[in-house]
């Protein structure tokens, strides 16, 4: 390969610009002081304590992780007929369906989260958990109609003839050989779904009511009241979870495969 | 014997642009048929309503005399080997190979049976535990094959089978594929727009042009009597000539004899020059010009033993002449 010094140069000051604040987060994380600071006074592991007894943290966290699997089961199961239709229908204005089914992606999320608060929580009176759901709902349905699409624009559809060819009916051709042709980007689909809606703020952020908060919306109020290294430990955590997930994710799948779908 | 299959003023439309265009055919049962023609010429949609996985835009379709121009695929009973294989990824040789017979509702034990006998036909039977994806492509087309076979159908369809191999690997084959062919009594049908693949397996023949079909017959009669000027070019007849009553034929190259052959029984006699020479070996191929019958100057293209065109140069002048059984009359 051919030595590409500017290339180079800047995918290693890419790396360093989202590598370091990490790191700075991480490092203060295990500090001893009271406040938020860097370099950390002594090391310790009490933020980390501190963070996961601080129940406002804690019952965020378990209404993102509902949310977030909620949301996600939700988009691809209108996702994932969706695609089929578009890719393997005859159906007219197939373009238009997959733009409409991507258009979350380019308008500001604060304009979706605007238009959801108006219509469906004024409108029509929803509450604050449906409207959140179904904003994440929609949030989401690009990735499932994207790596899913991906990955059967990549299936040979002759796959699924050659059932029909030995005698299967429609359905029985799909379940016993395109899904399972489709799995690797289902669950690509659903891990990518699911970070997204995790880390969600400004959708969040405008739906949000006290009885229902996110995790990040949470930690967000936090960090504009007090400054000190808990939020670093729960952020830290949240981190270690992450790497914890595309670990696996890269043993069954493969990130080539996930991002793969994405470029497409 | 009644046909296997029939087309019956058979056209299939995309839009506005016709892809197969009226076509009217009898597959016979317990032959080889093959489709040959150029690309784009509608081998593979023709062979894709036969099967049921596209509707004809008009016209029908008989399989054992019962029309089935609306059959889907799974009421049909056919055989088919997709030019990728289409084999399914996820399931091993074997289970590959047992798809069909499973879906038939036969016993295990049975299923187990047909798919060792099949395998064994194919000469697979030592890989039914693998994957599709760690089998070279001679082997993947097997299984494609055994996949298709195994279901004992009443038309093995086999779209463009060998073109995937290496040259050594698809000449076998073609004497593989008549083997089993000979072995089951399958009726095939087998698209390819390779003319020696088509020559060497068939039994009959059908050349296709612009979704049309331009000429049915066994491979001698349609390689000795192209019926037309496509069919002649697309078996390798070079020369093109008109007489002075306008009758078209056309020569092979390598049966235009050059220089004095004048014995009197030559069907065609011309005096011609040398363009270009170009040595291949075994023979030389020579270009020449020379004026027809009708008076137009026309290029020649004569397959010479390499010995004989030993002192032929640009510009050399010389004499063609071919024997009657060899110029062959053909429509314009
Ligand atoms: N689903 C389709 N929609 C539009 N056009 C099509 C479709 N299927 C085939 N065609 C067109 O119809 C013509 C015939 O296609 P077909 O696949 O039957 O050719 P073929 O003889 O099999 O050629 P090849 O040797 O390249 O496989 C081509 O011009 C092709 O582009
Ligand atoms: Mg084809």
């Amino acid at each position: 390969m051919r030595a590409r010094p500017v290339a180079a140069s800047l995918a290693v000051l890419g790396y360093i610009i989202m590598i370091v604040p990490i790191l700075f987060v991480v490092v203060t994380a295990f500090s001893a002081g009271r406040t938020l600071r860097f370099p950390p006074q002594g090391f310790s592991l009490t933020w980390f304590e501190a963070a996961v007894t601080y129940d406002p943290f804690m019952e965020s966290l378990v209404s993102s992780l509902y949310l977030a699997a909620g949301a996600t089961v939700l988009a691809l199961l209108l996702g994932v007929p969706a695609t089929i239709a578009i890719h393997r229908g005859k159906i007219p204005g197939k373009g238009l369906i997959e733009g409409l089914f991507l258009s979350p992606l380019i308008v500001p999320e604060l304009v979706v989260g605007l238009a959801l608060y108006q219509q469906l929580m004024i409108g029509l009176g929803l509450d604050n958990l449906s409207t959140l759901l179904l904003g994440h709902t929609a949030l989401l349905l690009p990735y499932a109609v994207r790596v899913t699409g991906a990955s059967l624009a990549l299936a040979d559809p002759a796959v699924e003839e050659a059932a029909r060819g030995l005698g299967a009916g429609p359905v029985r051709a799909f379940l016993t050989v395109t899904l399972p042709l489709l799995r690797p980007g289902l669950f690509s689909a659903a891990l990518l779904g699911f970070v997204t809606s995790f880390n969600n703020v400004p959708l969040s952020l405008l739906l949000q009511d006290r009885e229902f908060r996110t995790l990040p919306v949470t930690m967000l109020d936090y960090v504009q009241q007090s400054y000190n290294p808990r939020i670093a430990a729960m952020a830290t955590l949240i981190l270690a979870a992450t790497v914890v997930v595309a670990v696996i994710a890269e043993r069954t799948v493969g990130f080539a495969r996930i991002f793969g779908g994405i470029n497409q | 014997m009644s046909p296997a299959a029939e087309f019956i003023g058979v056209t299939q439309r995309f839009g506005d642009f016709t892809a197969v265009d009226a076509i009217d055919l009898e597959i016979p049962e317990g032959k080889l048929t093959t489709l040959l023609g150029p690309s784009g010429c509608g081998k593979t949609t023709s062979l894709r309503m036969l099967a049921g996985y596209s509707r004809p835009t008009s016209g029908t379709i008989r399989i054992h005399g019962v029309d089935s121009t609306t059959l889907p695929p799974e009421k049909r009973g056919l055989g088919m080997v997709f030019q990728s294989y289409a084999l399914f990824p996820h399931l091993t040789v074997a289970e590959n190979v047992g798809y069909g017979l499973k879906l038939r509702k036969l016993p295990r034990a049975a299923v187990q049976q047909k798919v060792e006998e099949t395998l064994e036909l194919v000469g697979l039977a030592h890989l039914h535990k693998s994957k599709p994806k760690k089998l070279s492509g001679g082997q993947q087309q097997r299984v494609a094959l055994a996949r298709a076979i195994a279901i004992r159908p009443r038309l093995l369809l086999l779209d463009e089978p060998l073109s995937n191999l290496d040259a050594r690997l698809r000449v076998q084959m073609r004497t593989e594929l008549r083997r089993i062919q000979a072995e089951t009594g399958l009726t095939v049908v087998l698209v390819t727009h390779d003319q020696d693949e088509a020559l060497e397996m068939s039994d009959l023949m059908v050349l296709m042009r612009g979704g049309k079909i331009m000429q049915t017959g066994t491979p001698r009669e349609v390689f000795s009597r192209p019926a037309n000027r496509f069919v002649a070019d697309f078996l390798g007849y070079e020369n093109f000539l008109t007489d002075q009553t306008h009758t078209f034929s056309t020569v092979r190259p390598e049966h235009l004899i050059l220089g004095a052959a004048s014995d009197g029984s030559a069907a065609l006699r011309l005096d011609a020059t040398v363009v270009s020479t170009a040595y291949r070996g075994v023979d030389l191929l020579v270009t020449l010009d020379a004026v027809d019958g009708a008076g137009e100057t026309v290029r020649l293209l004569a397959d010479v033993r390499a010995g004989d065109g030993a002192g032929l140069t640009p510009g050399t002048r010389t004499t063609v002449s071919a024997a009657a059984a060899h110029l062959v009359p053909i429509a314009a």
